[in-house]
């Protein structure tokens, strides 16, 4: 009956699998509860057990509908092919310069975080003039941070700034 | 209605003091700005500007809110007449007309009618959401909470299944919400969902992290696995942002039909501006004397559905405020800046902050005033922003929504969850899967378990009060309209064919 399944099938057929199981954890997660004494009528887990339910319902149809072909294509008209596989390598630099920022920003501070992201985005998305860049990465933190901390208010780590800065 | 229009004067009172008068100047300006830049749309422009907003006093922050909202809508159609980059599905029509229009050397009178469009379907739309808001509050407050899920249900139905190109897509997203409002400590017993023992996630996930990480994020890691950012044309604009006597005579109608279709269906929850402004076009080029110029440039094209988009965002309001309902991802973000106030919207609110509602309503009229007052000679400040680089643009969109999860609570916890929530949006975005319910389902989620576990205590436990009483049955019935109406002319239309 499946006989041939494509490259994009086979992606989405993962990510409604995964719905599937998604759903089922849920159940999982519910089932192992510590419901608090003197609680109401209602159990709290009645609730998560229904979107449990529809979850892996909706996953199930969806698996169902990527195997009779009927594939989710992306919204919009950007230009290029739709189908042409993805570049997985400029995807991680995102998401690395993602993930630095996140580890960065109580370590070493807002500016540093917001500069090292900054260069990595514009790096990943294929700028190559790495003074230039730099430089335009740093005001924009520099930018921001100050407009944050002096002009509204709102705190943001100043890491090994904070000699210098003030406690800004 | 008297008393709705003595609360507006009041309103207008509150919302014309200097401050507020400067915030709500402030608002356009930064919404303009923001909803100009290509590939962020409203949604993601408000919660961007979000915790900008927490540093003043709520009626300022509010006032400033609803002018970033129009602002946001404003900027947004610039960038799809110039750029043909519609930001959010209620563009896609205008950039359709609009940027043939562009091409063709109208790039001003197609700003021009947008602008103006805009302007006419906002004061009309605000003017019927602050004498229908009211009443439709009065009328909520009989709501029992079993009619209120029904509600909640209904919202997520057509949420769900009327968004996008595939039904179960939809609700695909919506599941994957509903899940991402289970997290944390439920709200009666305390019962802890979801969170793994990790301490920060008992007060359950920030609903603008999710929203900002999704369309910042989602959409960085989307575009740069498809490596589509290369370039993209800007058209110059040549003379002014202006329009001719013959181009009012063909807009003004579209304006005043783009208006009657587009806020009755942001009341009724029916799935966001993409149907209003699709329906608006379809009927512009049936009336239009002109049809041969639809596809290559028809201005009607463009005043009708900026007419309808605009009047659209002002009628989704209408829910969100009076039943505290949003059922767009736009008109999620605004009330979750409302909750950040711990203010609930709801029928109640036109009881607790009079003050607040009404100095929003009135600045929603400033706020269009000024737009339109402001942005016609600033067209080309704005245009200037369309030619940033594009991965300058999304390096600072990236960096800048990693900010905006982070100042929520000063919390590098919201930051993984923002990259997390990012991936999810890039693998919806991939298997075109709509972002919209995921958003609906994370808000209302957890509202709709409060009334499902209202009801049942009021009943003791007895499940029939589900569908007990008038209201409920009501909308149940419409709920099933909704889903068996389409597949019935589906078959029908099969059926015929066959024939």
């Amino acid at each position: 009956m499946i006989l041939k399944i494509s490259k994009q099938a086979k992606g989405e057929l993962v990510f409604a699998s995964s719905l599937f199981l998604l759903g089922l954890f849920v159940a999982w997660d519910t089932s192992g509860m510590d419901i608090p004494q003197g609680s109401s009528i209602i159990s709290p887990q009645t609730f998560p057990y229904m979107v449990a339910i529809f979850t892996s319902l909706v996953g199930f149809v969806l698996i169902i509908d990527v195997l009779r072909g009927r594939l989710g294509t992306p919204e919009g008209d950007e230009p290029g092919d739709p189908f042409m596989g993805a570049n997985f390598k400029t995807m991680a630099m995102i998401a690395t310069a993602i993930a630095l920022h996140v580890i960065l920003l109580e370590i070493a501070g807002y500016v540093v975080a917001a500069t090292v992201c900054f260069f990595g985005v514009s790096y990943g998305f294929g700028s190559r003039k790495y003074r230039k860049d730099f430089g335009i990465s740093l005001a924009f933190a520099l930018i921001v941070y100050f407009s944050f901390t002096k002009g509204l208010n709102i705190n943001l780590p100043s890491g090994f700034f904070e000699g210098v800065f003030g406690n800004g | 209605m008297g008393n709705s229009f003595a609360m507006l004067m009041e309103g207008f009172q509150t919302a014309f003091t200097p401050i507020n008068l400067m915030f709500g100047l402030l608002g356009t300006f930064l919404g303009t700005l923001v909803g100009v830049l290509p590939g962020i749309g409203p949604a993601l422009a408000i919660g961007l500007l979000l915790p900008v907003c927490l540093t003043v006093n709520p009626t300022s922050a509010l006032i400033m809110f609803a002018a970033i909202y129009y602002g946001a809508m404003y900027g947004g159609s610039t960038t799809s007449i110039l750029l043909n980059t519609p930001g959010e599905s209620g563009s896609v029509i205008t950039a359709l007309e609009g940027n043939k229009m562009a091409k063709a050397g109208r790039a001003g009178a197609a700003l021009a009618t947008a602008a103006i469009g805009s302007f006419v379907a906002g004061t009309i739309a605000t003017l019927l959401l602050a004498f229908g808001a009211p009443w439709m509050a009065d009328v909520a407050l009989t709501i029992q909470p079993a009619g209120y899920l029904s509600l909640i249900i209904l919202a997520f139905a057509t949420v769900g299944t009327l968004l996008g190109s595939s039904r179960i897509r939809g609700l695909v997203a919506l599941s994957v919400g509903l899940v991402i409002g289970l997290v944390g400590a439920d709200l009666q017993s305390g019962a802890l969902r979801l969170t793994f023992g990790n301490m920060n996630a008992i007060d359950g996930i920030e609903t603008v992290t999710v929203i900002v990480a999704i369309f910042a994020l989602g959409e960085a890691l989307y575009l740069a696995s498809r490596h589509t950012l290369l370039s993209t044309e800007v058209i110059e604009m040549k003379g002014k942002a202006w329009m001719t006597r013959e181009d009012f005579r063909r807009s003004w109608k579209p304006w005043l039909r783009g208006t009657a279709i587009g806020f009755p269906l942001g009341v009724i929850p029916a799935g966001g501006s993409e149907v209003p402004t699709f329906l608006s076009y379809g009927v512009e080029k049936a009336l239009s004397k002109n049809k041969d110029e639809f596809g290559k440039g028809a201005i009607e094209g463009v005043a009708g559905p900026e007419a309808a988009n605009n009047a659209n965002a002002a009628g989704v309001l209408v829910p969100m405020l009076a039943l505290g309902l949003p059922t767009s991802a736009t008109a999620a973000v605004v009330l979750v800046a409302f909750q950040s106030f711990n203010i609930q919207p709801g029928p109640m609110l036109f009881q607790t902050n009079p003050e607040i509602i009404w100095g929003l309503i009135a600045s929603l009229f400033i706020g269009n005033t000024l737009l339109l007052v402001l942005n016609l000679p600033l067209i080309r400040f704005w245009v200037l922003l369309l030619k940033i680089p594009s991965h300058y643009l999304y390096a600072g969109i990236t960096t800048f929504a990693l900010l905006g999860a982070y100042a929520l609570n000063n919390s590098t916890f919201d930051l993984q969850v923002a990259l997390a929530v990012g991936f999810i949006g890039y693998l919806f975005r991939r298997f075109g899967v709509p972002v919209t319910p995921l958003i609906i389902g994370v808000i209302l989620g957890p509202l709709a378990e409060l009334q499902f576990k209202r009801a049942l205590q009021i009943s003791q436990g007895d499940w029939s009060i589900l569908v007990a009483g008038g209201f409920p049955k009501m909308i149940y019935g419409i709920l099933l309209l909704v889903i068996i109406g389409p597949l019935v002319w589906n078959f029908k239309k099969k059926f015929a064919v066959k024939k």
